[in-house]
């Protein structure tokens, strides 16, 4: 099946991949090891003591974002059907802004671990934390299972290891960065991995384009002549099939970055609200040329791999599938050792994510339902404890869920996991945020409104209900539920707090000029925040 | 609450900056959603009779608004907000 890793370049190819991808392992490891002796409270663990720069910051959450998902993903969606993919990357990107404009600097003002210090900062704590963790930890949960089911079969096919071999080594090592090395580790994971996949990126666009002279009409021009559908491939084409669905994944993806624990988490690894704005900045500029490198990406695929019988099957379909465009043209470009690196660089992408995603569940299961749920002033070691134990609860079972999913198509659950951070942790963050009249009430029914209705709504639509589960008809129509599950949301907090007569109620919007202040200025936030 | 004329000054000028920023994200956003929603047709235009069509052009120019809106916000923000932050702190 996989012929050009059956021929004789095999052996090279697995020596510079591996090779690489062990230096890799050395180094983050050496650095996980440092990190171990400066990770000895919860709050370093989770924010590796808020003295990273802003330009690091910047680096890492680019790190967080750009999933080997996105980078094999995209440039493979590129590469099968062309400009479809831009319509994900600008919605992946345009959250940057709301995030920067709306969210960063209260968030970091207010906060201490995560969203839900900011949501229960004057609501009732209990609920909200319940409520609060629910999501983070479906977000996180979600996406977890697609990246690890993603990483068993792209390591399977780099390095020809057994799947469930994959998942161990990935689950294995995502344990030991995160457990000793906490935050700090991670966002140094991050750091290097963001500074590799953009070398790497760089690189192949680069020898792409230099085959067309950096002229990129003869470039367009030379795929829209290989590609069977031609020009279509320059406009929109199947991804989106009607209105309803074009802005309700718009909207998905829009707010769902805004909603993400574990990008949301990195604004605490910062000094102060200055240092957060710095961050954003830096980091759109990194994903966006990311975005603009993956466009290319695909586009020389469609030139260079789509009829090159190196990269296809006896039946002329593309080896392994879409999702190894990039890594296909890595090796028509660069050759082997280009091939071997885009590789160790594929795996090294898949650890950094799923380390942040574990950390981010982490700190939900520790800081939120442990330390203010269920054992109220729980002292700092125990909650460390909880946080490393979580750590490789959630690391054993995001091995468990790689395995047991390894046949599905999990595709569907990165969509989901964005369409329930915008449905849910969006709107109770930033309706708490800026509206005075929020109660409690109204986050609790709202909230969780959207999150079952954002579930239920994807269970019943064509993905699940016609492709998974074999119906002939899909109850819902609409692939893309962000649009139905944020207008609940919205409409449940508006309307169940605003008829909330509680006295609960009246105190939480006497409490909102104080929290605004807070918010806007990070006023007196040490002191304050042992409350 | 402390310092109530300098925080609604901060609140000025935060709202002065972010509301139109916040629009020309969102506006040009929606609107290149809305043309792939309605008139997908159009976008596969070619520019000049060039192979780079107007859909592909437009997503280019989303990409540089973003990051322009994204480095302006930080610029004035430093210039503008930042200050005030540090008086009203430093009080």
């Amino acid at each position: 099946m996989f012929k050009i890793f059956t021929s004789s370049q095999s052996g090279d190819l697995n020596i510079v991949a591996i090779w690489m991808f062990l230096i890799f392992v050395a180094v983050t490891l050496y650095i996980t090891f440092w990190a171990a002796k400066k990770t000895q409270s919860t709050n370093n663990f989770f924010t590796a003591g808020g003295n990273i720069t802003g330009f690091q910051n910047g680096l890492a959450i680019s790190g967080d974002f750009m999933s080997a998902a996105s980078f094999l993903g995209i440039s493979g969606l590129v590469f099968l059907s062309g400009f479809d993919g831009l319509i994900y990357s600008i919605g992946f990107l345009v959250g940057w802004p709301i995030i920067l404009l709306l969210i960063a600097e209260p968030l970091r003002n207010l906060g201490k671990y995560g969203f839900s210090d900011v949501v229960s900062f004057r609501l009732d704590e209990k609920p909200v934390r319940i409520l609060s963790a629910f999501g983070s930890l479906s977000t996180v949960i979600l996406y977890l299972i697609a990246q690890m089911v993603g990483a068993g079969k792209l390591i399977e096919i780099l390095f020809g290891l057994p799947y469930i071999t994959a998942e161990i080594i990935v689950g294995i090592l995502m344990i030991l960065y995160v457990t000793f090395g906490g935050m700090l580790a991670t966002t140094w994971v991050q750091i290097i991995k963001a500074i590799l996949l953009l070398s790497g990126a760089t690189l192949i666009a680069f020898l792409v384009l230099n085959q067309f002279d950096f002229n990129l009409n003869k470039f367009f021009d030379a795929a829209v002549n290989t590609h069977d559908n031609g020009s279509a491939i320059m406009a929109p084409g199947g991804l989106i099939s009607d209105p309803v669905s074009a802005i309700s994944l718009g909207l998905a993806l829009m707010f769902g970055t805004a909603g993400l624990p574990h990008i949301l988490m990195r604004f605490f690894t910062v000094s102060d609200a200055k240092q957060a704005r710095r961050s954003v900045a830096f980091a759109t500029g990194f994903i966006g040329y990311f975005y603009i490198l993956t466009f290319i990406i695909g586009f020389g695929a469609i030139i260079l791999v789509s009829n090159n019988p190196v990269y296809l099957s006896n039946s002329g379909q593309i080896l392994g599938n879409n999702n190894m465009a990039a890594i296909h043209l890595a090796h028509a470009v660069g050759g082997n050792i280009l091939l071997g690196f885009i590789s160790a660089v594929a795996f090294a992408t898949i650890l950094a994510v799923v380390s942040g995603l574990t950390l981010a569940g982490a700190s939900a299961i520790s800081h939120d339902l442990y330390a203010n749920v269920i054992h109220k002033g729980a002292n700092d070691k125990s909650q460390m404890m909880v946080s490393k134990y979580a750590t490789i609860g959630l690391g054993v079972m995001a091995i468990l869920l790689g395995i047991i999913f390894e046949e599905q198509n999990v595709a569907f659950m990165v969509g989901l996991a964005f369409a329930i951070a915008a449905s849910t942790n969006f709107p109770i963050l930033f309706l708490s945020i800026y509206w005075k009249k929020i109660t409690t009430r109204g986050v609790i029914i709202g909230g969780s409104a959207g999150l079952i209705s954002c579930i239920i709504l994807v269970i019943l639509g064509p993905i699940v209900w016609v492709d998974i589960l074999n119906n002939a008809q899909a109850i819902f129509p609409y692939k893309y539920p962000a649009l139905f599950s944020m207008t609940i949301t919205f409409f449940g907090i508006w309307f169940f707090s605003i008829t909330d007569n509680s006295k609960q109620a009246k105190k939480e919007k006497v409490l909102f000029d104080s929290q605004y202040f807070r918010a806007q200025t990070g006023f007196n936030k040490k002191r304050i925040f042992n409350h | 609450m402390p310092n109530k004329n300098l925080f609604n000054k901060l609140i000025g000028k935060k709202k002065l900056i972010i509301r139109p920023l916040l629009f020309f994200t969102i506006i040009p956003y929606l609107t290149f959603i809305c043309i792939i929603a309605f008139y997908p047709k159009y976008f596969s235009n070619m520019i000049f009779n060039s192979s780079v069509s107007i859909g592909i052009i437009l997503g280019l120019i989303l990409i540089i608004i973003i990051w322009v809106i994204t480095l302006l916000y930080v610029y004035l923000a430093n210039k503008y907000i930042e200050p005030i932050i540090k008086k009203i702190n430093n009080v």
